[in-house]
């Protein structure tokens, strides 16, 4: 099963532009269409996609999403295992490992650069101790502590 | 194209050198069914694929790099690749295993392998990812060492998820004691493999891909993960570094042995990493001292305290973990000298340097780690032929006017630097030693075979036979010989196999040491055991410390079941296991190889014994154990050789 986008597309090319096994082909302009063989399901063209042209796995054509509003992980570094699963799983490059606990030589991952988070959860999903939540992106849970306070 | 979700991707990689073709070849399911993945998969293909006779250096020779079925899957320690191929170095059956990262980015490009045949022009890497897979000039990067050419690509490529597998300057000069080195220096250093890489002008290779690894359950995967991670984590406080040796001391006297739970083992690791073990496994009577020569008595407390375990953890940074270990036994070091950082020296490196040469220098221990790790060459080996000279030096069978007037005399940090620096750019004596304490006891003649030690041309790591008579078995009967991470008693002891697998040897709590050197069909059973559980771990992508667990707490045979959709028994993927290990040994005999032809050199057999230290008067009935082996495993007993009819069985899956 792949993504797939349908004649509604509008050729912006901004799907291709995001996707990160370079899965998706067409010309500016033009009817897109997404490599089957390649593609990864990270959901990532149907977020970005203007037109409501990319239809998931399941059938289901999938609503675009603010950039801002993609869901980001969250690390739980009590339960971190510091395996490294999550950053090889990342499609996107976006996660590193540092030291980030005081007394811990162990490294754990973080996400340097929102921006190049995807929000696909794969991290998350392929975690094998659950250590890993998506949510809300970090600059705006100020406005949430806000709240919850 | 249909996505597999049985942990493994069920194609590989074919990369012709002469001609530039690179080809996916798609695999029947009944191959991962009958060899499951990594060096399964591997046995398989070489098997039919390198023709009898083959130059292990000329274009048909194969050169495979294999993940593990269990790599990607979610499962834990199986992070591990290979590298396979007819090794220069004993002619035959050549593997080296490594772990870091590159594993996974094998399966990430779509394929469980990558196998290269031929020979290029011009030196070439190979770059893959998602949309791509072509040979790409590498003149600029030929001549770098290892970690150059890593972060060189890295950065030229703007590929910052990139995996780079690279020979360093020891496999371009076709040294045969070279590996293939990742992650910054971590090698996959045994067979030679090295030297058929930089034969086949192949630098390096890139993988980009970011395919998906797809299993029959994750969620079960993921329970059986968290069931070993509980395991791993629990770290009780471990006494001091300068207590592991009068701990090992205790160990020797000790006329019984208390059968090992590997959960002490963990917890060392987890502390401190392999070098747990220095100052340990020299009390003892593991840790070879001088050339196989000398015994604990040489390398005493104040002699080996230079490598407490305490001293490593204080240069350590960092805790390196390869990809899916809870465990994180590696680490990165700040040192001083020409390498600022170095990856921690292991167990066998710091013995391979320091001990066995009597070097007390330990800045010299991890100056010559990283300069072996960069240039790609195993450092278990050059200690050896370092050894070896030093011995011939102390014999008179060379000179100075053979070493370009240096003295090697034992123990001298300079003369050791000296040699191995040699050794890596192919310089004089250097030019002698670089490919094995075999070839270079040819070279010099004298008798000094008589001194080089080595099984089948391999040589041994740094566990004495003496004291673990199972480590002189797998040492003779393995189809890759003379290693140490093919089996030993004490292995079999941590892996509890009898608690999840029926119909094999039992271990009490307690047993006498004597019990060891006792002719006794029980050692080749266990032997057998080890064997069969290695190639199913090796065909799995996992690692030899997680399997140290036990079997009850490191899933390995459930997590195959889960990943695969198999209902399989445990024994059932043991008997795997014998059919791997059968067509290794059939590769051997098919490249006219005599099994018996790689049984240890004599000193490690205690042929004659020692006469003092902690293995004095011990030797071992090899014979009997190699025959008992053979046999169990339905080979001939008295050649090793399996039958016509069992090879075909073997050779006719498709």
């Amino acid at each position: 099963m792949a993504y797939f986008i349908l004649e509604s597309c509008i050729g912006c090319t901004n799907c291709q532009t995001i996707c990160p096994s370079q899965a998706i082909v067409g010309e500016k302009k033009g009817l897109h269409a997404i490599n089957p063989a390649i593609c990864i399901e990270c959901g990532a063209c149907g977020r970005i996609c203007p037109a409501k042209a990319v239809e998931d796995n399941f059938g289901v054509v999938a609503q675009q999403i603010k950039k801002q509003d993609w869901e980001k992980p969250t690390f739980n570094l009590n339960a971190c295992i510091s395996c490294g699963i999550c950053l090889d799983t990342c499609p996107a490059g976006a996660l590193d490992a540092n030291l980030q606990k005081v007394g811990s030589r162990h490294v754990f991952p973080c996400l340097p650069d929102e921006s190049i988070c995807m929000g696909c959860g794969f991290c998350a999903a392929d975690c094998p101790v659950e250590a890993i939540t998506m949510g809300p992106r970090l600059s705006k849970s100020p406005k949430l502590v806000k709240k919850a306070s | 194209m249909d996505k597999q979700s049985k942990g493994y991707m069920g194609k590989i990689m074919n990369v012709d050198l002469t001609t530039g073709k690179i080809q996916i070849e798609r695999l029947s399911p009944i191959v991962y069914e009958s060899f499951l993945s990594g060096m399964g998969l591997a046995a398989h293909l070489l098997y039919h694929r390198i023709p009898a006779g083959a130059d292990p250096l000329g274009p048909d020779n194969l050169l495979g790099f294999v993940s593990g079925l269990l790599t990607g899957t979610g499962s834990l320690f199986t992070g591990r690749w290979m590298v396979v191929g007819k090794s220069p170095l004993t002619k035959g059956w050549g593997e080296a295993n490594c772990g870091g990262s590159f594993s996974p980015a094998i399966k990430r490009c779509g394929v469980d392998g990558i196998f290269f045949k031929g020979i290029s022009p011009k030196p070439v890497y190979l770059y893959v990812d998602d949309t791509t897979m072509e040979l790409r000039d590498a003149a600029t990067i030929w001549g770098m060492d290892a970690v150059e050419t890593e972060t060189h690509l890295i950065n030229s490529l703007k590929k910052k998820n990139a995996r780079v597998a690279c020979i360093g300057q020891s496999g371009e000069n076709l040294s045969l004691i070279s590996g293939v080195s990742t992650d910054k220096g971590r090698i996959a250093a045994r067979s030679g493999l090295g030297a058929v890489m930089g034969s086949k002008n192949l630098k390096a290779l890139v993988l980009a891909g970011t395919q998906r690894i797809g299993v029959h359950n994750r969620e079960e995967i993921k329970r059986l993960s968290q069931i070993c991670n509980r395991w791993v984590q629990f770290q009780p406080p471990f006494v001091p570094g300068f207590l592991t040796a009068p701990i090992g001391a205790l160990m020797r006297m000790m006329p019984a042995v208390l059968t090992q739970d590997g959960l002490l083992y963990k917890i060392l690791l987890r502390k401190w990493g392999t070098v747990s073990m220095n100052q340990m496994s020299v009390e003892m009577g593991d840790s070879p001292i001088k050339n196989w020569n000398g015994t604990n008595k040489d390398w005493g407390f104040f002699k080996s305290r230079s490598s407490n375990p305490d001293v490593f953890i204080r240069k350590e940074e960092a805790k390196f973990h390869c990809y899916s270990c809870p465990l994180g036994c590696g680490g990165i070091c700040k040192t001083d000298g020409k390498f600022s950082e170095t990856h921690k020296p292991e167990y066998e490196t710091v013995l391979s340097l320091g001990g066995f040469l009597m070097n007390k220098n330990v800045d010299s221990v991890f100056y010559l780690n990283e300069l072996l790790n960069r240039a790609g060459m195993d450092s278990i080996s050059a200690g050896h032929a370092v050894g070896f000279a030093m011995e011939c030096f102390e014999r008179g069978i060379i000179t100075t006017r053979d070493t370009m007037g240096v003295e090697l005399k034992w123990g001298d940090p300079i003369a050791i630097e000296f040699l191995i620096e040699k050794m890596i750019t192919r310089d004089g004596i250097g030019d002698i030693l670089a490919d094995g304490v075999k070839v270079a006891a040819e070279r010099i003649g004298k008798g000094a075979d008589k001194i080089a030690i080595h099984a089948g041309g391999q040589e041994p790591a740094m566990h004495d036979s003496r004291n673990d008579p199972g480590f002189a078995l797998h040492y003779s009967v393995e189809p890759a010989p003379g290693r140490h991470t093919n089996g030993a008693g004490l292995y079999y002891e941590m892996y509890q196999l009898w608690k999840k697998v029926k119909g094999v040897p039992k271990m009490g709590p307690v047993y006498m040491k004597s019990s060891k050197y006792k002719k006794n069909i029980k050692h080749a059973r266990i032997g057998k055991a080890n064997s069969q559980y290695l190639n199913v771990m090796n065909g799995s992508g996992a690692c030899l410390f997680g399997g140290f667990l036990g079997a009850k707490r490191i899933r390995i045979f459930d997590w195959l079941n889960a990943a695969t959709g198999w209902h399989r028994t445990p024994e059932q993927y043991m008997e795997i296991g014998t059919n791997i290990q059968t067509l290794k040994q059939a590769f051997n005999v098919r490249q006219g190889l005599l099994p018996k032809d790689n049984r240890i050199s004599d000193r490690l057999l205690g042929l004659p014994a020692q006469t003092r230290g902690a293995n004095k008067g011990r030797s071992v009935d090899i014979d009997t154990m190699m025959k008992d082996y053979w046999s169990l495993f339905g080979w001939d007993p008295e050649t090793g050789i399996p039958s016509r009819e069992t090879i075909e069985g073997l050779a006719s899956v498709a």
